[in-house]
């Protein structure tokens, strides 16, 4: 559904991009993570057609975000970091204003403003001036004037900075609602556990290009099924000791540590592997009374990735 | 009907502006023709009273105000004109309208309505005082037809000057402040060239012992684009040219506006770069 490739973009001599490769499928909700600096936000004006780049390609839908940029247009939602609204206008004419811009036959704008209202939960709000709503309120009014053309694309940059904890959880379940509906999202945020709550796959990007971790991925791929190694902690009732040489036996365990009657080791090869691990301690006749195996946390990988460049 | 112009009549008819300024021009004019009245009748300065004609009363009284609103309306053409694209910017709502199907024409042409609108409703409600001196005579509808047709050219192409401003700045306060300079350049620098070359003219003519003709159109070019010559041309009916002055002005406003259009939907183009 996006397609990046080799994307270069410089401001005045000033790096933006200096070649960022990515692809996303339809229906995917991929989150965009880098330092201050990197090109999240120049990669997400030119897929919102607000830049054009100075080489390579990008692509939404088909359709070329230079050369055909109108088409894009018809085709995505885009919503900034600090996205801009007419404070002097009652929230439907802001969103009657926006139906009419997005060139909605008069029968679709009425639907369209109505399911927009019911959304953002401001129905009841309709007459009200922008000015008059709360930040939680105007960010949902700014995500329903994103949706009213119902757009197969979203390109969200930075959509919860100044959101109070609630605001975050509904936009999240907004968002994953979207996704269930069938819209491709692309997401860039510094909110990392919000990435990881609702993204499959979250690209890496720094200095204008792809990024990668410690193992080489330039995309990480979230959810325990898709780790490289996983970390487990497992109790174990008995000698503690031989529960380690047990596990030490397996092939790709490495013992971490033992503290009291618990073990910690990293397993190679992923949520399967460590599953096997347990098969191998109880046939090993270790009696293992807890087994908890996860894969290193969104905000732990990004550290890994991004913490010595930025030391 | 373009939703642009309809967002933007909503939103300036909310403003305070949107009557103080009515209020105020209105006051201005009034005031410019009790003036007017006031030396044709009283001779405040004591030059000599002579038998005035109503005709002579009319027609200072008609120039008084047609000057004074032409005066009036060019420090406001830039009021409406220049914040119209930068305050997009600050407002941060440009990248909505970049983002949507809206067309850069479009955007432009939205806020050029608009803001002429605005000035054509002034222009309007001046219309009673306008046709005051109607009253007195040597004044004809005809007068005021061709006063604010020619009023309406030179605005309109004020507004896109301001326009091209707006969509070139990042801040209201200099895309207003170069406006402003551009008006002033207009009327001032045209003015004060083509009095430079006039006397140079004469002083040239007096020394060859030419007789006085009419002066040359070269003499005069400056003027063309000085915003109130097209009013004096277009009024004094003297113009024996086949194509006369005040067409060759108002060609030339609108060339001007014609060109600023074209860089202002360049910017627009462009001004993903500035949100």
């Amino acid at each position: 559904m996006i397609e990046i490739e080799d994307l270069r973009k410089s401001y005045n001599g000033t790096r933006g991009l200096a070649g960022f490769t990515l692809r996303i499928e339809a229906g995917e909700l991929c989150g965009l993570v880098g330092p201050n600096g990197a090109g999240k936000t120049t990669l997400i004006k030119i897929l919102a057609t607000l830049l054009r780049p100075d080489g390579g390609r990008a692509r939404i839908a088909g359709s070329d975000v230079g050369s055909e940029a109108r088409v894009v247009r018809s085709r995505i939602g885009y919503l900034p970091d600090v996205a801009g609204l007419y404070q002097d206008m009652r929230v439907g004419e802001f969103l009657e204003f926006f139906a009419d811009a997005f060139l909605l036959q008069r029968d679709r704008r009425r639907g369209a403003v109505e399911k927009a209202l019911e959304r953002a939960g401001l129905a009841d709000r309709r007459d009200a001036f922008v000015e008059q709503l709360s930040l939680g309120m105007k960010q949902r009014l700014v995500l329903a004037k994103t949706l009213l053309h119902q757009p197969k694309v979203l390109l969200l940059d930075e959509p919860a900075t100044g959101l109070d904890p609630l605001a975050r959880v509904e936009l999240r379940e907004l968002l994953k609602t979207l996704n269930r509906e069938g819209v491709t999202i692309l997401i860039s945020s510094h909110i990392l556990s919000d990435l990881e709550d609702i993204c499959t796959r979250v690209a890496l990007i720094a200095a204008g290009r792809n990024a990668t971790d410690a193992e080489g991925h330039s995309v990480l791929l979230l959810g325990g099924a898709a780790q490289a190694s996983v970390t487990c902690e497992i109790d174990v009732s008995g000698p503690v000791m031989d529960a380690a040489s047990a596990a030490a036996s397996f092939a790709g365990a490495r013992v971490l540590g033992v503290e009291g009657s618990r073990l910690r080791l990293e397993v190679a090869g992923g949520i399967e592997q460590a599953s096997a691990l347990l098969q191998h301690l109880l046939g090993a006749g270790v009696i293992v009374v807890r087994f908890d195996c996860r894969g290193p946390g969104l905000e732990e990988r990004y550290r890994r990735a991004f913490g010595a460049e930025r030391q | 009907m373009n939703p642009m112009i309809r967002k933007e009549l909503r939103q300036r008819m909310r403003e305070r502006r949107s009557w103080i300024l009515p209020s105020l021009y209105l006051a201005a004019l009034g005031g410019a023709v009790a003036l007017a009245y006031y030396f044709q009748t009283a001779d405040p300065f004591e030059l000599g009273r002579r038998e005035l004609q109503g005709a002579e009363i009319g027609v200072s009284v008609f120039f008084t105000v047609i000057f004074t609103q032409m005066a009036v309306l060019l420090l406001l053409a830039p009021v409406f004109s220049a914040g119209a694209i930068t305050i997009e910017k600050e407002q941060r709502t440009l990248t909505g309208l970049l983002t949507s199907l809206l067309t850069p024409v479009q955007i432009w042409w939205g806020k050029f309505v608009a803001a002429l609108l605005f000035l054509v409703l002034l222009l309007l409600c001046a219309l009673p005082i306008l046709s005051l001196p109607f009253a007195f005579g040597g004044v004809g509808p005809q007068d005021v037809g061709r006063a604010v047709g020619v009023t309406l050219v030179v605005l309109a192409s004020t507004t896109a000057v301001g326009l091209y401003c707006s969509s070139f700045f990042r801040r209201s306060v200099h895309a207003t402040a170069v406006s402003y300079a551009v008006v002033l350049a207009l009327t001032i620098l045209t003015f004060v060239s083509f009095m430079i070359l006039q006397t140079r003219w004469e002083a040239a003519r007096a020394a060859a012992g030419r007789p006085y003709t009419e002066l040359p159109r070269h003499i005069i070019a400056p003027l063309y684009l000085n915003p109130f010559f097209p009013l004096v041309a277009v009024l004094s009916g003297e113009d024996k040219h086949r194509f006369p002055d005040w067409a060759i002005s108002l060609l030339m406003f609108a060339t001007l506006g014609y060109l600023a259009a074209i860089l202002a939907w360049r910017n627009l183009r462009r001004a993903g770069e500035q949100v």
